[in-house]
């Protein structure tokens, strides 16, 4: 079905080279809803439904999740390589997300949680809310990047291509991971993305990382964002509070001898 | 990380320190201030050094509407109350705890008119208890979220967005917030607890009606220790005065500790630095000091 689809997308493009061309070349055949200011309607609950947040150089139904380089491996510097595979092994106590902390981006878009899209038309900022220890991203429509901070979710700095929202996000801390694996960055790292509705029920998500101090080239990654559509489906909370013991962290609801629950 | 640091600053100030410390504009200096458009815009006549003194009142014009006819309430607020009472050390009226180093404050809330919560004796005692004993159960100092009504005075702006059928809140303060559904739902099921409760919204004219059940029992309602148990129910009013200003009013009940509702009152202010954005709130990153108690 898929593949007679795209038969007959090629075929118009054949027959109608100019608009048709330029839809096949941004995988745009989908027309999404729009609010008031003309904008895709980006609204909704969206979670990844893919296992991509356990390692980044994995697939997803056979396909790279990186898609660039073509080898889908991140493209470290010889010597970075070796913090990565130190902080596989420690990633029981060093991975962020075992401490309750803030994962950074772009892993805050796939770690398995579902997050509420905030869009209105004409709004300075447009919220992200995680249901992962309610973090929210804010998505500032233009704007320049701050000065001198850095930040655990960087700063991000959005406007339209098209009918693709595309940031432009800095001022990262050096403290967050890509994903469970260990794959990590430093503070230099720039990250520049694209949310596409490409059907219904999907957001095409694709990040480009760029890290001069840790990556040999930039690297990018496509993963599928799938729309919550169950009954009345809304974000619940996951609160977590990570006591330090010793080396370790333990991870849990604390427990409260004053007024119980 | 630097609210942060302000926060706990403050914590610590309030604990150590004496009120007189508290109440300089100076013992907040740079930290307080910081909270101006990231400091790059003009600085916002309405955004005081001091988080916990109120803005001014500036007359606005007509209510902003949305297409649909419903008031626009879109952007950022701060809380204004008579005669800066600082809601985040106490709703309730006081000429201050010495022990505490709470100081004295007008409250907010308007019913009764004594303007103190209806405790039961009992829980009038706890209260006393938790606000002398034990202020490392606050719930803001482990960074969870502060439930309803509390969230909605904390400091460094409320920005409200309205997408369709929705009306949402969110704040710089411990990066919490609160999804509204306008859409008549019911709510969950009574066997779930949130930190921020689960709130569901109405149009009455121009006032959003919130009705706010399923909360912890855990979150307090302010520094003094005013508590509520997972029986609170809430019902909140939020009404446009003109563009510049909101009024809102929540009734609030718990059978568990109260001997009737009670309601608080207070306005907003918009921040009309249109530069003005919220920045990044890290709470629990880093933090090892509350593990220990």
């Amino acid at each position: 079905m898929r593949a007679g689809l795209a038969v007959i997308a090629l075929a118009c493009a054949a027959s109608l080279p100019a608009f048709s061309q330029a839809n096949a070349k941004k995988g745009a055949a989908y027309n999404p809803p729009r609010l008031a200011d003309g904008h895709p309607d980006l609204n909704g609950i969206w979670e990844v439904r893919a296992k991509v947040d356990a390692d980044l150089e994995g697939k997803i139904n056979g396909k790279n999740i990186i898609v660039e380089p073509a080898d889908g491996k991140i493209p470290y510097k010889p010597e970075a390589l070796a913090q990565k595979k130190d902080n596989a092994v420690k990633r029981a106590t060093a991975d962020p997300l075992n401490k309750c902390w803030m994962p950074g981006v772009p892993r805050l878009m796939y770690v398995p949680y579902p997050f509420q899209i905030v869009q209105s038309a004409n709004q300075p900022v447009m919220p992200i809310l995680s249901q992962y220890v309610h973090v929210i991203r804010n998505i500032n429509m233009g704007g320049e990047h701050l000065d001198g901070l850095d930040l655990w979710l960087g700063d991000t700095r959005a406007h339209w291509e098209g009918d693709a929202l595309v940031t432009d996000v800095a001022d990262f801390n050096d403290q967050t991971w890509f994903d469970a694996a260990g794959n990590y960055h430093s503070g230099d790292l720039k990250v520049a993305e694209r949310f596409t509705r490409t059907a219904p029920d999907t957001i095409t998500y694709e990040a480009t990382m760029t890290d001069p101090k840790v990556l040999s080239k930039p690297f990018k990654i496509r993963v599928p964002l799938t729309l919550h559509t169950e009954k009345n489906f809304q974000i619940m909370e996951y609160e977590c509070f990570a006591v330090k013991e010793g080396p370790t962290f333990t991870v849990g609801d604390k427990p409260d001898p004053q007024h119980g629950r | 990380m630097r609210h942060r640091k302000t926060y706990m600053k403050m914590l610590q100030v309030k604990t150590t320190l004496t009120i007189l410390a508290i109440l300089s504009p100076l013992s907040f200096g740079q930290g307080g201030g910081r909270g101006q458009g990231g400091g790059r815009g003009p600085v916002n006549p309405l955004l005081n050094g001091n988080p916990y003194v109120s803005p001014q009142e500036i007359k606005g014009g007509p209510i902003p509407r949305l297409p649909d006819g419903k008031p626009d309430l879109q952007g950022a607020w701060l809380q204004r109350t008579i005669g800066n009472s600082m809601s985040m050390y106490s709703i309730e009226k006081t000429s201050g705890h010495p022990k505490t180093q709470i100081p004295a404050t007008a409250g907010i809330i308007v019913d009764p008119p004594d303007g103190q919560i209806p405790y039961t004796p009992e829980a009038r005692k706890k209260q006393i208890d938790l606000g002398e004993n034990h202020m490392v159960e606050e719930s803001d100092a482990h960074c969870f979220m502060g439930g309803v009504p509390h969230s909605m005075f904390t400091p460094f702006g409320m920005r409200i967005v309205q997408p369709p059928n929705y009306v949402v809140f969110t704040w710089e303060f411990m990066h919490s917030y609160r999804i509204v559904p306008l859409d008549g739902r019911p709510h969950v099921d009574p066997t779930v607890h949130l930190w921020e409760g689960d709130s569901r919204g109405k149009w009455e004219g121009d006032t959003l009606v919130i009705d706010v059940t399923n909360q912890v029992g855990r979150t307090w309602l302010d520094q003094s220790a005013n508590i509520h148990s997972d029986a609170i129910h809430v019902v909140e009013r939020l009404t446009p005065i003109d563009s510049n200003n909101l009024k809102y009013e929540a009734t609030i009940d718990d059978p568990k500790l109260y001997t009737r509702p009670w309601t608080v009152q207070f306005s907003y202010s918009r921040i009309l630095d249109p530069k003005f954005e919220h920045l990044e709130f890290a709470c629990i990153e880093g933090e090892v000091d509350m593990g220990k108690h």
